[in-house]
């Protein structure tokens, strides 16, 4: 072969080229497994999910409540000093409407869009919350800003997974983060501190 | 300041398992694609030799690594080689043990300066030697696909 017969970029091939045969290959799968470390701030986060709480980790230098929880604020440098619990109630930060699946295939005409969304939780600091799926709802109703509200998993199904919460459906009202060792008497009223009571009672 | 909160017991660390699913196809390129091409319809390896550093690759390579030429003649240089160096598996990837032993070894192919990895098949794995004469052997023409699987593994030379 000659210099001026090689093109630039390499040998282009099209996908006939690969179904034809005109071209060798070699296919393979390879086993990628990984047992990934939780830790300290996402073993709990994961634990209470099974119990069917949201829980939070308050920076008292920043004033900020983290969600998910860390063990150390990126922003102060220090530990983070506080268990708190959230609401499993917040609003639309962003959405999709999702007409392909994770490996890009389509999804079938019977098939609902899948409506991944980041949740701003209730009683967690602003722009504070999880990524997750919306349900129960219209995609062409959905809104940033829509309040919504956990759909969980039943309790005997729970595995300590974010999955244990199926997804967010529309919702009203908005509520404070909870301390888990804080009784009946801190300053919630009304139903809110009726379920502050309810939730703050944790095991630990 | 120190971290204040610490596991203390071995139960409560937790771990999270996951599988990522990874599917590639590989082409082998120019000189991939002439190499297997051989292997599948001829059952014999291809080399590039470079005349001015007086180098024949095998696997071929489309250009000499020591003096970039472009290399574009391909010759056949027949499937026998010696043992370069070899090591026997008593073990499988999960770590059990395998019911026959299986020889892997490096393989130089006869009037090159490379060579093929592959297994050693028809011997006793402790009668194996370095620097002793092998043979590939191959699956029938029509089992062949055009991989390195076509080969079944270096044999004895006879």
């Amino acid at each position: 072969m000659k210099l001026e017969d090689y093109k630039l970029g390499g040998t282009n091939l099209k996908s006939s080229d690969f179904k034809q045969g005109k071209v060798l290959t070699t296919e393979w799968e390879p086993d990628l497994k990984y047992a990934w470390d939780n830790g300290v701030a996402i073993g709990r986060y994961l634990a209470e999910l099974k119990e069917g709480r949201i829980i939070a980790r308050a920076c008292h230098q920043c004033r900020r409540i983290m969600l998910p929880p860390r063990m150390f604020c990126e922003l102060c440098f220090r530990p983070t000093d506080e268990w708190l619990y959230v609401r499993d109630t917040g609003v639309v930060n962003t959405f999709s409407i999702a007409y392909v699946n994770w490996d890009a295939s389509r999804r079938g005409p019977k098939e609902p869009p899948l409506l991944p969304a980041v949740i701003e939780i209730d009683g967690a600091s602003p722009q504070m919350g999880i990524m997750h799926m919306l349900g129960g709802v219209d995609p062409a109703a959905i809104k940033i800003g829509m309040k919504v509200r956990a759909v969980w998993k039943d309790p005997a199904e729970r595995t300590g997974a974010i999955t244990d919460i199926l997804y967010f459906e529309p919702a009203a009202g908005t509520r404070r983060a909870t301390k888990p060792k804080a009784g009946a008497k801190r300053g919630t009223k009304g139903k809110a501190a009726a379920k502050a009571t309810q939730t703050g009672r944790g095991k630990r | 300041m120190a971290i204040t909160e610490k596991i203390t017991s071995t139960t409560v660390p937790t771990f999270w398992e996951g599988g990522i699913p990874v599917r590639y196809v590989y082409t082998y390129g120019l000189s991939g694609e002439r190499f297997f091409r051989a292997v599948k319809d001829k059952g014999t390896f291809l080399a590039t030799h470079c005349e001015e550093c007086d180098v024949t690759f095998l696997p071929p390579k489309v250009y000499c690594d020591r003096c970039f030429e472009q290399l574009d003649e391909y010759i056949d240089v027949g499937t026998t080689g010696s043992v370069e160096s070899f090591t026997v598996s008593f073990k499988n990837m999960d770590g059990s043990d395998k019911t026959e032993p299986r020889i892997l070894a490096m393989v130089r192919i006869d009037g090159t300066d490379g060579g093929i990895i592959h297994y050693l098949v028809g011997f006793d794995w402790d009668e194996i030697a370095i620097g002793m004469p092998v043979k590939a052997v191959f699956k029938t023409k029509a089992q062949r696909k055009g991989s390195i699987e076509d080969i079944v593994g270096f044999g004895p030379l006879r």
